[in-house]
């Protein structure tokens, strides 16, 4: 099968058409940087299938970065029958140098002018033809968003991928041009395939290069003695780049016509970035953008209009709230307007969850499996354990959804790089480029395709902090324990409201993240912070085709993790709390007996100063379960508190009232955990930073394992989670249950600061 | 015990060895058990790691 390579700048479409290409559903997002390894697809429309390869964005052939290595070395060592060089019409002059790069490669090509529908909407003109004669290799216009212009391409490709084509470059009228082609020659001599490609990138002095030719260092410094440019001096790299640049100026201005003459005149972007990205109001806007996130998905009153005008409550209406269409509109209204995403909520848990799958007390389900006539273990093990774990668990797929959509349609629109850009100059501060706050944004919908993202950063140390830092930015599976816990402590306890407590807790794991970079960024991982160039894309309306690509990968994702590891997880769980050391098979009301609720006494001291320890009594071990069970899969907190939930009801005879322990999105069950430990809202609260700073979850600690490739760094990031959730759940437990306790952990930050500063100045002045 | 409990017990045996086995198949294999974002292809982690890296 032929292979058809898609290589170009980043952040020109290249996803995009390998999506349209090939009928993936790869992640596109509107930042430079999405796609940080190659991937692989099959086209089918042409006569034969063929295979498309996916390559990271670069903006050279240099190998700066380990995805500019990737593309690299794809290119010349894998040999693909075609290069696709997509390119961005809508910025020419800039994307042509990587093709001109290309284009000295022994490798049949095509060039793809790809976003055509943005220049003709702009009243612009490209003459293709004209470009394809300059440069000498085909050019098709495209547009992978609107998918024209695809089959055209492919079939120029599928031609010129029959042909074989010699390296050319646009170096040859200049004076460097001897000196290339003497190495071109020497390289010749000694059969290296792609000699042209070589000779220039050893006369750059490229490092890769200069490695693998080592024989011919001394000759080709002989030749570059016979060279001299007055203001270049012998920096080659720029020497070139400059002559490439000046060869596109000189060359292809001409083939496009611009209807608005000016050339800098400001586009919509723009205009957008001068409030957007303004040097004093652009965070606070972020912030204000953030908020409003959390509002839109948590709120259970849409733009606090029921505050303001006191609307009255269903009840007060007359509404039958134990009818269907009575339950039906309390989906949407109750004393005032539910947000999108509680409404999406409550249609889901209400309607589908509770009389679609039936999962809850009183759902079809439940009943047939409790009147099916099976041993009452065999009910409890399906209705108490599988179906109240699973049932908490998918309870959560709406809210996680409807948020990840909000900050999908932030990606797509082109927002999102714009915040990497005002947040440089804060990063910068605490030793971060802003490049660093992408993977970190990824985070939050999930930690192991973000840590992968950190291969965009070039430096080792920011790299392996960005890592670390990456799972304080809560995740979609630990949106569980915030809402449930939330939810618990508003209804328990009568306080505070859900979109505040989620936005805090939200903003808590970014402080947690920027406190614990400085601290690294000062002792264990000291270095320069690397400069932060970012090309920011244009904003678009984000593509509705897109948008719901996400969504199903992330539904797709969480529904195979909640039928497998969470499954299981319940399984075993629900296992341990019913057979004792000696293998006794335990009723619910001797739970204190089980092999779990043994072993996690053992360790439940350990928790204490957090708060949810041995001052929670006999059956505080719970917590301890639920911390440890959210190591594997943090949904597994929630679905353990639901599947813990029967036991401890029956044997803490709790009164717990209209409580459903076995379903609405573990509210009650973490309502049950309250009523049987008496835990106090401070300990719940360091419950939920402890989940969202510790170890993430066994796929997030094998990613970290691979990025960190092993060692005492990925050592080192085991102890930091544990360390950090522990410090930072303390101080969360200690000065919420006692004020004063603020100026203790005040007076020992100080302690600490003070004396990395005075290490650090001493050792300054030992270098110096 | 009846013929459902023991399917029970045979089903819930499945799937928690089916996780143990398969997730230390795919820990083998250097996938991730991530699937999200790229497109379930996660072979490419382990390559992009086999990558010579810049010096």
């Amino acid at each position: 099968m032929k292979r058809f390579a898609l290589a170009g700048n980043p952040n020109c479409g290249k996803t995009t058409l390998f999506n349209s290409l090939t009928g993936s559903t790869a992640h596109v997002g509107n930042w430079p940087g999405v796609t940080v390894d190659k991937r692989d697809g099959v086209y089918k429309k042409l006569d034969e299938p063929v295979a498309i390869v996916d390559l990271p964005g670069i903006y050279s052939l240099s190998p700066y970065t380990p995805e500019e290595v990737i593309a690299r070395n794809y290119i010349l060592d894998e040999k693909p029958d075609c290069v696709i060089n997509i390119v961005d019409a809508t910025n020419l002059e800039r994307n042509l140098y990587l093709s001109t790069q290309i284009m000295e490669i022994d490798v049949p090509m095509v060039i793809a002018l790809n976003m055509m529908d943005a220049v003709e909407k702009a009243g612009d003109k490209i003459d293709e033809k004209e470009l394809e004669k300059r440069l000498g290799v085909p050019v098709v216009k495209i547009s992978a968003l609107k998918e024209t212009g695809l089959k055209e391409l492919m079939e120029r490709a599928f031609t010129e991928s029959k042909k074989s084509r010699a390296g050319v470059t646009v170096l040859n009228d200049t004076a460097l041009a001897h000196l290339i082609g003497d190495v071109k020659i020497a390289l010749k001599g000694q059969n290296v395939e792609n000699p042209l490609f070589h000779a220039i990138k050893l006369v750059e002095n490229d490092s890769i290069e200069v490695e693998m030719h080592k024989e011919t260092e001394n000759m080709i410094d002989e030749f570059k003695k016979t060279f001299k440019d007055d203001v270049f001096g012998d920096d080659f790299e720029a020497l070139i780049a400059d002559r490439r640049y000046k060869y596109i100026a000189k060359n292809f201005d001409s083939v496009v016509s611009r209807k608005n003459k000016e050339k800098h005149a400001m586009t919509k972007s723009d205009k957008a970035d001068r409030v957007l990205t303004h040097r004093i109001w652009g965070i606070p806007i972020f912030l204000l953008v953030l908020f409003g996130i959390f509002h839109l998905t948590f709120s259970e009153d849409l733009l606090f209009l029921g505050k303001i005008f006191s609307f009255p409550g269903l009840e007060d209406l007359g509404v039958d709230i134990e009818a269907f269409g009575g339950q039906l509109l309390a989906c949407f209204y109750d004393g005032a307007v539910f947000s999108p995403g509680v409404i999406v909520n409550n249609l889901w848990n209400n309607i589908i969850v509770n009389y679609g799958l039936g999962f809850g007390e009183g759902g079809w389900l439940y009943n047939l499996i409790a009147e099916s006539g099976m041993q009452s273990w065999a009910i409890g093990l399906i209705n108490d354990g599988i179906l109240a774990g699973l049932g908490s668990v998918l309870s959560f797929l709406p809210p996680i959804l409807v948020l990840f959509l909000f900050f999908s349609i932030l990606e797509d629109s082109g927002y999102m790089a714009r915040i990497a850009f005002i947040l440089d100059r804060a990063f910068r501060k605490f030793g971060l480029s802003g490049r660093a706050f992408m993977p970190m944004i990824m985070g939050f919908g999930c930690s192991v395709p973000a840590m992968i993202n950190t291969r965009t950063l070039a430096d080792e140390k920011e790299r392996t902090a960005t890592i670390r830092v990456i799972p304080f930015f809560s995740c979609g599976a630990k949106l569980p324990i915030l809402t449930a816990i939330a939810g618990a402590i508003i209804a328990y306890f009568g306080v505070g409201n859900a979109d505040l407590i989620t936005y805090s807790m939200y903003l808590l794991g970014v402080v947690t993240a920027i406190l614990t970079v400085l601290l690294m960024r000062n002792t264990t991982l000291k270095g320069e912070t690397p400069p932060f160039i970012m090309e920011l894309p244009a904003y678009h309306l984000p593509q509705f085709k897109n948008l719901m690509a996400h969504l199903w990968d992330k539904t797709k994702h969480f529904i195979k993790k909640a039928f497998t590891i969470i499954l299981a997880s319940t399984i075993v769980i629900w296992l341990l709390t019913h057979f004792s050391f000696s293998w006794q098979f335990l009723e619910e009301e001797e739970v204190n007996q089980s092999i779990l609720a043994q072993l996690s006494m053992f360790v439940q001291p350990i928790f204490t100063p957090l708060g949810f320890g041995s001052q929670l009594g006999q059956f505080g071990w719970v917590f301890v379960v639920a911390a440890v069970a959210g190591l594997i899969a943090k949904e597994n907190v929630i679905a353990t508190f639901a599947t813990l939930a029967a036991c401890l009801v029956a044997v803490a005879h709790l009164d717990i009232g209209t409580l459903d322990i076995a379903a609405e999105e573990g509210v009650d069950a973490v309502q049950a955990m309250i009523l049987a430990t008496n835990i106090t809202i401070p300990a719940l609260i360091s419950f939920i930073a402890f989940n969202m700073t510790t170890i993430p979850c066994f796929a997030a600690v094998g990613t970290a394992k691979a990025e960190l490739q092993g060692g005492k760094r990925y050592g080192g990031t085991l102890i930091f989670w544990l360390a950090t959730s522990y410090i930072v759940s303390c101080m969360v437990f200690t000065v919420g249950s006692w004020w004063w306790t603020a100026f203790i952990w005040a007076a020992a930050i100080a302690v600490v600061v003070t004396a990395i500063v005075v290490k650090n100045k001493k050792q300054n002045k030992a270098k110096a | 015990m009846g013929i459902w409990e023991i399917l029970l017990i045979v089903g819930c045996a499945t799937i928690v060895f089916g996780v143990i086995i398969g997730s230390i198949v795919r820990k083998k294999q250097g996938k991730h058990s991530c699937g999200f974002y790229c497109d379930g292809n996660c072979g490419h982690c382990i390559k992009a790691k086999d990558e010579k890296k810049p010096e």
